[in-house]
């Protein structure tokens, strides 16, 4: 029983954190809390794996801690200080609106997706489900809404984050190739958009992405 | 060795050696080519040998190679050849003109390598995760070999590609997580490979397998062009090099489909076919209105090249969506149909770049005066890609009329009509801008390409007008086992 209600405080606590990734207009503290979303996540691997006894996810908890609490950010970290930011650029809407439209719009799609969700789930925990939901809706919105290239980046790693969490969820027997495969890609994303937002910042002085209007029509 | 094997590591090592090549032009020109004609032989004894009747997977069937895969391993490696050999010489140009310095050379060369590998990956995998992960990777490998030069708009377009596949290739990761919780304990075998659950599609539930088709549509449907998700498409084959628009759009977005035709074969043989047919139907009928649309308005060659792609994408949607044997069979032959035209309607654009200095129609014409040769070649790709007869894409826009008619689908027929009369008109009026009449701008290279140079071009354009009048029949073969698993008869 213990254990159950830390799997929900934790998912409830990642919903928070992915809210924080995509308000906080201080990238180091948005880039802050991307990295205590990742230390939760791994808690939640570790926590399924005490209630429930599968050895994957102990591994997934190690691999998750390596990679996204420790490497994505540190990088991310390094390229904020390199191109010397500090405040995210203007996003749509604005700082209010878009948070909010983002954030009843994420909580309402997780209502559906969630209900189908747990129908098929290996593991039968709402809460972590409808957080996992949550937080890909809320990354999803963080590349409609936010114009900052970073921001957009870190909207990646959330519904990466929040695709992580389903796959341990729903399909944590899959061949741990799988686990591989899919995050290997997702680092690979992470430094290619990296080199990307450099360029970007080289050619048009900012992240500001609502200023590439070169190609249309 | 097994030939699976050294399709998975032979691109892979080629792209390696590449990366550390001295930066000597010859050199590297003349790697790339034999590099080539070595993977294109070696996808291609693959190929022959599903010809054969013989079963290929390893690896406990985590790779396998069908008819199905068959079909577009044999478009990698046909298209791959001819585009690669035509990019040595493009980037030769692009070299001599300052354009671009031979370090960025090397890397295009290079990363091609590893493009094609990820490509064969993907066509290969049973398992579907590892095809998403394969198709993600295909994202994440010709980023740089469309974003080649650092200034804005090549950034611009690099950036909207990796942007926007990401965020559509997501949704088809959750399908493929959510086929897999509802497939996992209910199938035998493994619930993940794609051959199990085809197998077994008729025992999963029917409300997941609806909600995993959609999703798949939105994911692998963006990465195929299919509206409205399209829109990364005309802005990244309008930037990158012309070799790499010829890649992208020949092969590219096939592999892209190729996924989709997968879980369009996987959900019409566990609900039944009305539903798969009903949502690409409407798919396919979006996107062709869509890219009609804004192929009228287009004057920059490239562009409205790239619009095509989107139409013909919304053909083979439209296709899968009138559906029964000969729908399916119409729509995976216009993959290579579509494959060869568009390879040659780029490469060809390649050219005129070079003679006019720009990409823009209204500042060319009298191009059968300057390069006779590079206006006959655009001429057959426009002539294939509206549908004359006696090039390839009239066989599949016929036979999808044929499987309409059949079907007594008459509505569809007028629609399909329409919208491609419309692309018919927007086509000639450009071509004819380009190609006839007064040179309204400025030659900059005023005499047709060597006929080396032209050599990929007229093995592309031979390659449409005998898939438009021949039958062959290996290559018929491979259609027909496919439409044969998809149906399962």
């Amino acid at each position: 029983m213990a254990n159950i209600n830390i799997i929900d405080i934790v998912a409830v606590l990642m919903m928070v954190t992915s809210f924080a990734v995509f308000g906080l207009r201080q990238y180091r503290h948005s880039i802050q809390a991307y990295a205590v979303q990742t230390l939760l996540l791994v808690i939640i691997f570790l926590a399924l794996y005490f209630k429930y006894g599968t050895h994957e996810l102990l591994i997934w908890a190690a691999t998750a801690f390596v990679i996204k609490v420790l490497f994505v950010p540190l990088y991310l970290m390094r390229l904020v200080k390199q191109l010397n930011l500090v405040v995210e650029d203007e996003p749509v809407g604005g700082f209010f609106i878009s948070p909010v439209v983002a954030l009843s719009f994420s909580l309402a799609v997780a209502m559906m997706l969630y209900k189908v969700f747990i129908h098929f789930s290996l593991f039968q925990d709402v809460l972590p489900l409808y957080a996992a939901s949550f937080i890909f809706m809320m990354g999803i919105f963080g590349f409609i809404l936010r114009n900052s290239f970073l921001k957009q980046i870190l909207s990646y790693c959330l519904f990466e984050n929040g695709i992580h969490l389903s796959l341990a969820l729903m399909a944590y027997s899959s061949h741990e190739l799988v686990e591989i495969g899919i995050l290997t890609d997702a680092i690979f994303a992470v430094l290619i958009m990296s080199v990307l937002a450099k360029r970007f910042y080289a050619a048009y002085g900012s992240l500001d992405t609502s200023k590439a209007v070169n190609l249309r029509g | 060795m097994d030939i699976l094997v050294l399709i998975l590591t032979v691109p892979f090592a080629f792209g390696m050696i590449m990366f550390v090549m001295p930066l000597r032009f010859k050199l590297l020109q003349n790697l790339h080519i034999v590099f080539s004609v070595i993977v294109s032989t070696l996808l291609l004894s693959a190929v022959g040998k599903v010809v054969n009747a013989e079963e290929l997977s390893i690896f406990h069937n985590y790779i396998f190679l069908d008819s199905l895969g068959a079909i577009f391993l044999s478009l990698i490696a046909i298209t791959g050849l001819l585009v690669n050999v035509y990019a040595t010489t493009y980037m030769k140009w692009e070299l001599e003109d300052g354009h671009i310095d031979i370090k960025e050379v090397k890397n295009y060369f290079a990363l091609s390598f590893i493009f094609t590998w990820t490509m064969s990956l993907s066509v290969l995998c049973n398992n579907i995760a590892f095809m998403w992960a394969a198709i993600e990777a295909t994202t994440l490998a010709s980023v740089f070999l469309v974003a080649v030069k650092k200034d804005k708009k090549s950034t611009e377009s690099g950036y909207k590609y990796i942007v926007l596949c990401s965020i559509g290739l997501a949704f088809a990761l959750y399908a493929t997580i959510l086929l897999f919780s509802a497939a996992n304990g209910k199938i035998d075998g493994e619930a993940m490979l794609y051959t199990n659950l085809l197998a077994n599609a008729v025992n999963l539930d029917s409300v997941a397998l609806k909600l995993v088709f959609i999703f798949a549509l939105i994911g692998f449907g963006t990465k195929a062009g299919l509206a409205p998700t399209h829109t990364w498409l005309p802005d990244v084959h309008a930037e990158g090099p012309a070799p790499t628009s010829a890649l992208l759009s020949g092969i590219l977005l096939k592999c892209a489909m190729l996924g989709l035709v997968r879980y369009y074969a996987i959900v019409a043989n566990g609900v039944g076919f009305d539903f798969v047919q009903t949502v690409m139907i409407v798919s396919g009928t979006l996107t062709l209105f869509i890219s009609a649309f804004f192929l009228i308005r287009q004057h920059n060659v490239k562009r409205m090249f790239a619009y095509h792609s989107v139409a013909h994408m919304g053909v083979i949607a439209f296709g899968l969506g009138v559906g029964g044997a000969i729908g399916l069979f119409a729509a995976l032959f216009h993959c290579a149909a579509h494959s060869f035209t568009k390879a040659l309607a780029f490469c060809s654009t390649g050219n005129i770049a070079r003679i006019y200095g720009t990409k823009d129609m209204t500042k060319m014409g009298g191009m059968i005066r300057i390069a006779p040769l590079t206006a006959v070649l655009f001429g057959i790709a426009i002539c294939s890609l509206v549908g004359v007869p006696g090039f390839a894409i009239f066989v599949s826009e016929f036979l999808i009329f044929k499987a309409a008619a059949i079907g007594e689908q008459y509505l569809l027929m007028g629609i399909f009509a329409i919208a491609l009369a419309i692309i018919f008109i927007a086509d000639f009026s450009h071509f004819f801008l380009a190609t006839f009449g007064k040179v309204e701008g400025e030659v900059v290279h005023n005499s047709e390409m060597k006929f080396s140079e032209n050599f990929p071009l007229i093995a592309l354009a031979i390659l449409i007008v005998a898939f438009g009048i021949w039958q062959f029949d290996s290559f018929t073969f491979l259609l027909d086992e496919s439409v044969k698993s998809i149906m399962k008869k």
